[in-house]
């Protein structure tokens, strides 16, 4: 699968070819457009990996789609405003925040990592984590900007987007104390130790939110 | 002065800043994306570092008013370090981030535009007339002067328009001004039938010599836009 | 006059710079950015009541639409839609039509007509108040676009083309187009059940990156929940 990364970095779609007979899947919802040699199949992958994809804040469906009788074209994208970057899956495998998953080629299993190390206030607490050889095409809010560690680093969590599984990490509050992690308007950071990419996204969807939502007439329920 | 480079201009615009030894920066509460570990984040109310008692009594009430009114939020963080180091921010919204200089000049911004600033300078809220109360976004402006440095953001692109006589902006795409500039908040014209079917809210009328900051985008149509499609 | 679009594909805003007293620019209601004061700004109901209270209705247009009108030479105009992104303009000459997305007009010279009463406008969007537009005259009109512009051109890079309905903005007469609900395309979104719409024929589709509905169902759980009186 070529994928070309178009209208970087805040109107951003993933345009997606495929060779005939090729397939990849998609979140459902991802697709704003295909050529119409292209179909569409769902695929749960049963039950129970739906529902965890669902507390994952990630949809229960998601979408293969195939090239019949020629190439095929398949143009992804987010809800959000943002970018999206291509992450290469073989040597290395990545850990992703559970909104940013927009697509991957077939030969990359993406699958929730439930864990303790519960990393998102207010996004969900799961991770998503790739197995396998392929691409696995992120998507952020915010512009996307690679931050090579080495040594260690904090970062807020809501600005996380994917990183190299071999990395150490950390949750802890921004700062000392209850009080001052509400005022700062700070919420949990990560400590990341070791050597590797991260891929963070210059926006907080909880931020802007909240920001927004907050000028809006108040919900029925 | 810190230095600074602002990437992913004009639609996700991200500060980066490296302090000094000592250096300090104050950033709105919640810009911060990412830091060097060893520099030191410390919650502050929004008041001169020298004030006293009543002078951080009177901060304490105007951020009261401006976290009300105007969207600023109470507090600030102050980041520094001993060893000096670096510090990412970044706004809530979408939009540029302006680097400004100040000098001695007194500029006036709109509420919310504030992302950080370093140096002496002293902000303060000007009130912009009872009209200005109907508009969410044009009831404060932010006075800023003294000299240093100030990092503004902005919902959109920023086009500088230079006033000569008379310009007319309406109040949700004005990010800031010089203070040299006379302004006035009003309907936006076009008689009974203008103000009810125009569309347009309030507008500020600027008379003068002087630039005008004003922002691709706007808060309040936003928010209009998206209300029909909301559920109940 | 001369008109320029500024910051095209993120926040991108028209500006126009009219050359002579009288020249006029019509735009959607609530769209003006910036004027010289000396503009003049008048609202009215373009076309008359009738055609009006239909774009509002179906059109999801709102009732009025404001023209400028230059008093001297030089003077300036700012123009800009609500949502992020780009700013594209057509030129029709008489006898060509544009089919429109409704919310997506933004300004006109005064000799383009817009026209809501057409049959096979209907069922191209579920329930999101929004409407095929027939844009049609002499003249320039701006569309406006939630994300960036990505334009496909049916017949010859393609043979067909499905696109999402929440992401189809415009497209050029010439083409064939039908609506259907894609079974497994369930998406989470306001706008619903996965609607798409293919096209074939001999044409030009433009399409939007983001999607207004995705954006709505985005914040809706970050609003407070009312409090419930009784």
């Amino acid at each position: 699968m070529q994928v070309n990364i178009l209208y970087r970095s805040s109107q951003t779609i993933a345009q997606c070819w495929l060779q005939p007979g090729e397939s990849m899947l998609a979140e459902s919802g991802a697709m704003m457009g295909m050529s119409t040699n292209v179909q569409i199949q769902t695929q749960s992958g049963g039950m129970m990996s739906g529902l965890k994809r669902l507390f994952g804040g990630e949809s229960f469906f998601r979408n293969t789609f195939t090239a019949h009788g020629g190439n095929g074209e398949v143009l992804l994208t987010t809800p959000l405003c943002g970018d999206m970057v291509v992450l290469e899956c073989g040597r290395s495998q990545w850990l992703l925040q559970n909104s940013a998953y927009v697509g991957s080629s077939y030969g990359v299993d993406v699958k929730t990592q439930g864990s303790a190390k519960g990393l998102f206030s207010g996004a969900g607490l799961f991770t998503l984590a790739t197995q396998g050889q392929g691409q696995c095409i992120a998507g952020s809010f915010g512009a996307i900007e690679p931050l090579p560690i080495n040594g260690d680093l904090i970062i807020d969590t809501g600005h996380l987007v994917a990183w190299e599984a071999h990395l150490q990490y950390r949750v802890t509050k921004a700062t000392n104390g209850w009080i001052d992690s509400f005022l700062s308007g700070e919420g949990l950071v990560c400590h990341f130790t070791g050597q590797g990419m991260v891929y963070i996204q210059s926006r907080s969807t909880s931020e802007y939110g909240s920001t927004v939502g907050a000028l809006l007439p108040p919900r029925e329920n | 002065m810190p230095h600074h480079i602002i990437k992913h201009q004009p639609v996700f615009g991200l500060l980066e800043v490296q302090l000094a030894p000592g250096e300090v920066i104050v950033a709105e509460a919640g810009a911060m994306v990412a830091r060097a570990p060893h520099v030191e984040m410390d919650v502050r109310l929004n008041a001169p570092t020298n004030a006293g008692f009543f002078g951080k009594l009177k901060a304490f009430v105007i951020a009261l008013i401006r976290k009300v009114v105007a969207g600023e939020t109470f507090f600030v963080n102050h980041f520094s370090s001993p060893h000096g180091g670096w510090v990412w921010l970044a706004p809530a919204l979408s939009g540029a981030i302006r680097h400004i200089v100040l000098q001695g000049q007194t500029m006036l911004f709109s509420a919310g535009a504030f992302l950080a600033s370093t140096g002496n300078v002293a902000m303060r809220p000007r009130f912009g007339g009872c009209r200005s109360l109907l508009a969410k976004e044009g009831a404060f402006f932010l006075e800023t002067s003294g000299s240093g440095e100030i990092w503004i953001t902005s919902y959109g692109a920023v086009e500088e328009v230079y006033c000569n006589g008379s310009y007319v902006i309406d109040t949700g795409h004005i990010v800031g001004f010089d203070a040299s500039l006379n302004y006035t908040i009003k309907a936006p014209g076009g008689g009974l039938v203008g103000m009810l079917g125009s569309g347009e809210g309030l507008v500020c009328e600027f008379q003068g010599q002087g630039r005008i900051l004003v922002q691709s985008r706007n808060l309040g149509a936003l928010v209009n836009w998206l209300i029909p499609m909301l559920p109940g | 006059m001369q008109t320029e679009i500024k910051f095209n594909p993120d926040f991108a805003m028209v500006r126009v710079q009219f050359d002579a007293p009288g020249e006029q620019l019509v735009t959607e209601s609530g769209a003006m950015v910036a004027r010289d004061t000396a503009v003049q700004m008048t609202t009215n109901m373009r076309g008359g009541l009738g055609s009006a209270l239909k774009r509002k209705l179906l059109g999801g247009e709102s009732l009025f639409q404001n023209t400028f009108t230059a008093t001297a030479p030089g003077q300036t105009v700012f123009v800009a839609p609500a949502p992020e992104g780009a700013i594209e303009f057509v030129d029709l000459q008489p006898g060509q039509e544009l089919f429109l997305q409704s919310g997506a007009y933004l300004c006109s010279t005064p000799g383009i007509q817009l026209d809501t009463k057409f049959q096979g406008g209907k069922g191209f969007f579920s329930g999101e108040g929004l409407f095929l537009l027939r844009v049609h005259g002499q003249g320039r009109v701006w569309f406006s676009t939630y994300g960036a512009i990505h334009t496909v051109n049916i017949g010859q890079q393609y043979q067909g083309y499905i696109c999402d309905t929440g992401h189809m903005v415009a497209f050029t007469q010439g083409l064939s187009y039908s609506v259907n609900k894609v079974g497994g395309l369930k998406s989470l979104f306001l706008s619903g059940e996965g609607l798409v719409c293919t096209f074939q024929g001999q044409g030009r589709l433009w399409m939007q990156t983001r999607n207004p509905g995705a954006l709505a169902s985005f914040v809706h759980p970050f609003r407070r929940v009312k409090v419930q009186t009784n």
